[in-house]
């Protein structure tokens, strides 16, 4: 252990507090990667000892013992035995306890005690616990496990120094060499001993009046749970429009600001165009629903840490179940609301195979946020901005809800198609423990964020300000003759031509067409992609730059043709990042190839009825 | 399958703390019986069914079993034969 970094692992039970004390520990100093070979997400970060000494800290994936049901699990057994590809075995153990479930938490503990790794038990949420009316007596738990038990309120930073200390002191004082295989755990008899451990353990339990009973009566209500689940779920997508206002026109002023900094400063020639009129006008485009995003986030992550998550997933399990699914698949889906790639990232929880893959196919169809700018652009160019009927509630709004709802519904139906073909099997599990509710805490909130805004700031400066310069540079060669559209005449325009032969039909136009596949590599260029257009179709006309590009589609395109485009994007054939996941969740090209081809298939339909009706009602 | 429906954890009434008497663990997979054990549902331990279902289905069940309240499907709820607290 000399000179290396000694790295501790936090592992436990879920629900035990884990990330929120790995939170605590490692501050901002944290870096989200995947495990070599699977998909499950790795959390490392930094932390120092009292003396500076420099640990590294990795938070796996929560489990109730080491035989795993799936995939995540897998991963926590495999690395606290060494086994995990690319990942040395942790020098240290940190088990953590929820104090207020000793009995069922200490079974797991027992089982890693086994491992005769270096551990310290971190008894965690003791604030909650006292809220329980437990007392606890952590010297005594110590002496009963036979290793240092450190009392944690990682949400208030309680006990963190200490728990450090105990750390270097069980890691000093561990005799080389004796790491052992845990032995056959009996679970009868492990579970008996945690049990008796637990009563030693606990001084008092005065019963106390439980609110949170109360709470969950109304909740899980068979029709007020249900009730107050839309009513969340509607009030998130009102929300996403109502309050991204001001920060986005202040994002849209400072790339405004931006290009004409540069148009001023720098003389007219290649460099200038390409970036004012690509790289700026792409990716300000999409950069300016960060706002938008960012709230979508807040929703999802208050949702999850507030313990509210599983309670919707226990509503919901009745109709997935329908449809052969079950709960569990709430949570990845909801999480592709923002992007179908951790979505996807997240079945891996899901123990049942054949749940898993269809969770897996019907993800894309959740509105991911990718599209928000899309539907956003739409929206405001071609729906009225008013109230429905005399009330607070927005017309723009209502029909945000509405193509989310769209995506919600095709997803079922496709999901029990699936589960009735390819996809066949025994009706899938639902087995799952409900966390306590508990105050969602402001770091863990803002960090998650904050790793989410970096994710998306990272994508716009990366894929999709490329695919913006690769498509202005197509888009403005060869130079057009005098008289000539530039925007038509160029490479882009004429592939745009090509397509739009087989995008007429649906009531598709150039512009829309131009869009498409550039929209393959994230969906959000599908924007920046007309923005850019735009920009070069409008070049040295000063009235057509000072309009915003919702301004120039209403302009130029049917109120028909704008509502196909937003159907399209419901089933949206998705990105390449997409694509890319499933093949790996899946193991090869067969599910990604079947998923790309049932949505452009969907895709198409969907815009095409959603054409010819509107032209039926005259709005062509 | 018990004739006594009664005796099955999935026609419980809600609300009220029930013993487990038998589980019969050959009618789940081996994977679902040990989740069961791991949430600490065993013969002999005290449970409470709280909720259950929504409008779409009698599916799933919610119980508080020590200080944890998990969530079970009717299957397997229908494979867990109570009797009352003593």
């Amino acid at each position: 252990m000399t000179g290396a970094i000694p790295s501790i692992a936090l592992v436990g039970n879920p629900n035990a507090g884990k990330s929120s004390l790995f939170n605590a520990l490692t501050g901002a100093r944290q870096k989200i990667a995947n495990y070599p070979g699977v998909t499950v997400e790795r959390k490392a970060g930094h932390a120092s000892f009292a003396d500076g000494r420099p640990i590294s800290l990795i938070d796996l994936p929560g489990t109730y013992s080491l035989t795993p049901a799936s995939l995540d699990e897998a991963v926590t057994r495999d690395v606290v035995l060494g086994r995990q590809d690319g990942e040395k075995r942790p020098d240290a153990l940190i088990v953590v306890l929820d104090a207020a479930n000793l009995d069922n938490h200490l079974c797991f503990a027992l089982e890693l005690l086994q491992l005769g790794l270096p551990t310290v038990v971190a008894l965690n949420m003791l604030d909650l616990a006292t809220r329980d009316g437990l007392t606890l007596d952590a010297a005594r738990l110590s002496k009963e496990l036979g290793v240092p038990v450190v009392p944690t309120v990682a949400v208030r930073k309680r006990g963190l120094t200490e728990l450090l200390v105990a750390v270097d002191g069980a890691i000093r004082s561990h005799a080389a060499g004796e790491v052992a295989l845990p032995a056959e755990a009996n679970d009868a008899s492990l579970r008996r001993r945690a049990r008796t451990i637990a009563r030693a353990a606990i001084l008092s339990e005065t019963p106390v009046r439980r609110w949170t009973q109360r709470v969950d009566n109304v909740v899980l209500h068979p029709i007020a749970g249900m009730i107050i689940l839309l009513a969340l779920m509607f009030i998130m997508f009102q929300a996403v429009y109502a309050w991204a206002g001001p920060p986005a026109d202040a994002l849209e002023g400072l790339v405004g600001v931006l290009q004409g900094w540069v148009v001023d400063n720098i003389p007219q020639n290649f460099l200038r165009d390409l970036v004012v009129e690509g790289l700026l006008a792409g990716v300000g485009a999409v950069v300016v629903f960060l706002p938008q995003i960012l709230i979508l986030f807040l929703f999802i992550l208050l949702l999850e840490a507030s313990g509210y998550m599983t309670r919707a997933a226990f509503l919901m399990d009745g109709l997935m179940g329908k449809v052969g699914l079950s709960g569990r698949g709430f949570i990845p889906l909801l999480s592709s609301f923002a992007c179908a790639v951790p979505g996807i990232m997240a079945t891996r929880a899901i123990p049942d195979e054949k749940d898993r893959l269809t969770t897996i196919l019907i993800a894309p169809l959740m509105t991911c946020s990718a599209r928000l700018p899309v539907y956003a652009l739409i929206i405001a160019a071609f729906i009225p901005n008013r109230g429905v009927g005399g009330t607070g509630v927005g017309l723009q709004g209502l029909v945000l809800f509405g193509l989310y709802l769209a995506g919600i519904v095709g997803a079922l139906v496709v999901a029990w198609a699936l589960r009735r073909t390819v996809a066949k099997g025994a009706g899938a599990g639902f087995m799952m423990e409900m966390p306590r509710y508990q105050m969602p805490q402001l770091r863990d909130i803002a960090l998650g964020l904050w790793q989410r805004a970096w994710i998306f700031l990272r994508r716009a400066g990366t894929i999709i300000a490329m695919t913006t310069v690769v498509l202005w540079l197509l888009l403005t060669f060869p130079q057009a003759p005098e008289g000539e559209s530039q925007v038509e005449y160029s490479v882009a325009g004429r592939i745009a031509s090509g397509l739009e032969v087989v995008v007429k039909p649906i009531g598709f136009n150039h512009d829309i067409a131009l869009a498409l596949i550039p929209a393959m590599a994230a969906r959000e260029v599908a924007v920046s992609a007309m923005a850019t257009a735009n920009a070069i179709d409008a070049d040295g006309d000063e009235d057509a730059m000072a309009q915003s590009l919702g301004e120039r589609l209403q302009g130029k395109w049917s109120l028909a043709t704008a509502l196909a485009f937003l159907a399209w994007f419901v089933f949206a054939p998705q990105c390449i990042s997409t694509i890319a996941i499933t093949r790996r969740e899946t193991n090869g090209w067969k599910w990604p190839m079947f998923m790309v081809g049932y949505l452009f298939l969907l895709a198409y339909a969907a815009a095409g009825i959603t054409y010819w009706t509107a032209v039926a009602f005259g709005l062509g | 399958m018990n004739p006594l429906l009664e005796n099955i954890l999935d026609r419980a009434p809600l609300g009220v703390a029930v013993r487990i008497a038998r589980i019969d663990w050959a009618a789940m997979s081996e994977d679902e019986g040990r989740r069961l054990r791991e949430f600490g549902l065993m013969e002999g331990c005290e449970v409470t069914p709280l909720h259950r279902g929504s409008i779409f289905s009698r599916d799933p069940l919610a119980l508080t079993v020590g200080r944890m309240k998990v969530i079970i499907r009717a299957s397997q709820a229908a494979a867990i034969e109570i009797e009352p607290v003593a």
